[in-house]
């Protein structure tokens, strides 16, 4: 098999051929590493990349696989993490030059589960720094560019890991998602981009950003690879004070191709924010097409949802600025100014703010958790907008212009304010060819059913199938 | 603070200077501008009637 399509394989696709030892994870992850090398330069996906570990680890893969000892679907498979999740003897720099030397001791709890699992670490990718922000600009690391068009953002903050899983740089890539950093580059990239419910995968060994709000989550080219993922990553962890103990199930029965009898519901407040018309008219015939394969598909009114980004901005910025404050203080002129400026932001939010917002919250969830009476899923766009270039602070949605920020983060914010599980893939191309997003989410740890509407969606379509022209 | 009226120059300097930020810094107009920015966008959430209503923790008292 040629080598670029060993790097378009999906998780899925390569762990049947590595069972079978008809591919050996050598060859998967030289495959890999040519491809960074022959998209690197225009990319910039990667901060740290690990040539000589991820060769060695995969001859001890294929050596293991060859003495019957195969660990499962994710043996030998190239996986990426964001440059905030810690990595025993790698460093990991939250994508701020401040820590370019910082090595940890210990490996986050997910670098231990994907390592148990047999995967093989590729680098550690880039991201807009500390992730505190929708574009995945770096200055430090130079920032992120979409392979679909370079000119235009990954989205962020994980845009290192959406421009890796798109290009076939890396099979499977993990981002956090505070404010939507997983969803917001899944979408603009093309790409499947969980997250997952609150609490259900580890935080421990990442540099927070929200303590109340950050999710760790797969950003992947298959549904399948998210669920192949999440049955890896995902479960109860006594070093994470937020973890849940709740039942783990194979994420993969989910599968199914089905969708009758699921009732979808679509808030009718989505569609009266700004939005652009070919996305809307994307995210329309998704629906149209999950209903004609069997799906109910009903108007329902979320009333507080113009009310996400007060609450989600107060308790962000709050949060963001006491767990950065000794940084800005010793550091803060070495910040990329915009992200100086959001963390002193939130050293003006008072007590009074925060807990105001988080009361707010309560309310915000409770009635989330009532549209969950009356369907099984929340459907929209995961974003107003195709990607927009790179550094431009407004963006013009129609007749309005509105800040970048607030425009990519519109849709995901509630679900850190709920902690729902949510997940975006694509539905369909701009007539500019730039990928546009799907946003389904559910009920709190019913991301069986997320996987499995979204599944069935992409099995109907070919949108995943597409490569971008890099 | 949002809902305290509006930010004047003397208060912003004041907070800052109690928050441990440099107020002779160049930089302190543009913060101040953004954090004008920041409160008005928070504001929103003076609005809700919350009778009743704890706030949502984040943390989950441990079980062992």
């Amino acid at each position: 098999m040629e080598p670029l399509e060993l790097c378009y394989l999906s998780a899925g696709e390569l762990s049947r051929l590595i069972q079978r030892q008809e591919v050996s994870p050598v060859e998967i992850i030289d495959a890999h590493l040519a491809r960074i090398e022959a998209t690197e330069p225009v990319l910039n996906s990667f901060i740290t990349l690990l040539p000589e570990q991820a060769r060695s680890a995969a001859r001890r893969a294929e050596a293991e696989i060859r003495a019957g000892k195969y660990r499962g679907p994710l043996h030998g498979i190239p996986v990426g993490l964001k440059d905030l999740f810690h990595t025993g003897g790698v460093r990991t720099t939250s994508g701020s030059r401040i820590f370019d030397t910082f090595i940890p001791e210990q490996d986050c709890t997910v670098a231990v589960r994907f390592r148990e699992a047999g995967s093989i670490l590729l680098g550690k990718l880039n991201m807009h720094q500390f992730a505190y922000g929708p574009t995945g600009e770096n200055p430090d690391y130079g920032h992120m560019h979409n392979p679909w068009d370079p000119e235009l953002v990954t989205g962020g903050s994980s845009g290192g890991s959406g421009s890796a899983a798109a290009a076939g740089q890396c099979t499977i890539t993990m981002g956090s998602d505070t404010g939507g950093s997983i969803r917001i580059p899944a979408s603009l990239c093309g790409i499947v981009g969980l997250k997952p419910t609150y609490g259900l995968v580890s935080r421990h060994g990442l540099t927070a950003l929200s303590w109340g709000m950050d999710h760790p989550g797969p950003m992947v080219r298959t549904v399948e690879d998210a669920a192949l993922t999440m049955s890896a990553i995902a479960g109860y962890d006594p070093n994470d004070i937020a973890s849940a103990r709740v039942p783990i199930p194979d994420y993969t029965t989910a599968l199914t191709g089905d969708v009758p009898g699921l009732r979808i519901g679509v808030p009718k407040e989505y569609f009266e924010a700004p939005i652009d018309a070919e996305v809307a008219r994307a995210v329309q015939n998704a629906f149209a097409l999950l209903g004609a394969m069997g799906a109910t598909i009903t108007e329902v009114s979320y009333p507080m949802f113009p009310y996400a980004q007060a609450i989600s901005g107060a308790i962000l910025m709050a949060e963001a600025a006491a767990y950065h404050r000794d940084l800005l203080a010793e550091h803060g002129d070495k910040l990329y100014p915009p992200v100086r400026l959001r963390l002193e932001a939130g050293l003006f939010i008072t007590a009074a703010d925060y807990l105001r917002a988080q009361q707010v919250r309560a309310r915000f969830d409770q009635q989330g958790r009532e549209l969950f009476r009356q369907v099984d899923l929340l459907a929209g766009p995961t974003e107003p907008i195709t990607a927009p270039k790179l550094l431009e602070t407004r963006v013009q949605i129609g007749a309005q212009a509105i800040g970048t920020t607030a425009a990519l983060t519109q849709y995901t914010r509630p679900y850190n304010i709920t902690g729902f599980p949510a997940i975006s893939i694509p539905c369909g191309f701009s007539d500019a060819g730039m990928p546009i997003g799907l946003q389904l989410a559910g009920r709190p740890f019913d991301e069986v059913t997320v996987l499995r509407a979204a599944h069935a969606y992409e099995q109907a379509t070919d949108w995943h199938t597409r490569r971008p022209p890099i | 603070m949002a809902a305290a009226g509006p930010l004047t120059w003397e208060a912003f300097l004041y907070l800052a200077q109690e928050a441990g930020l440099d107020v002779n810094s160049p930089h302190m107009q543009e913060l101040y501008a953004y954090v004008q920015n920041t409160l008005a966008s928070i504001e929103p959430v003076q609005k809700i009637e919350l009778a009743g209503a704890e706030p949502d923790m984040a943390f989950i008292p441990r079980q062992e």
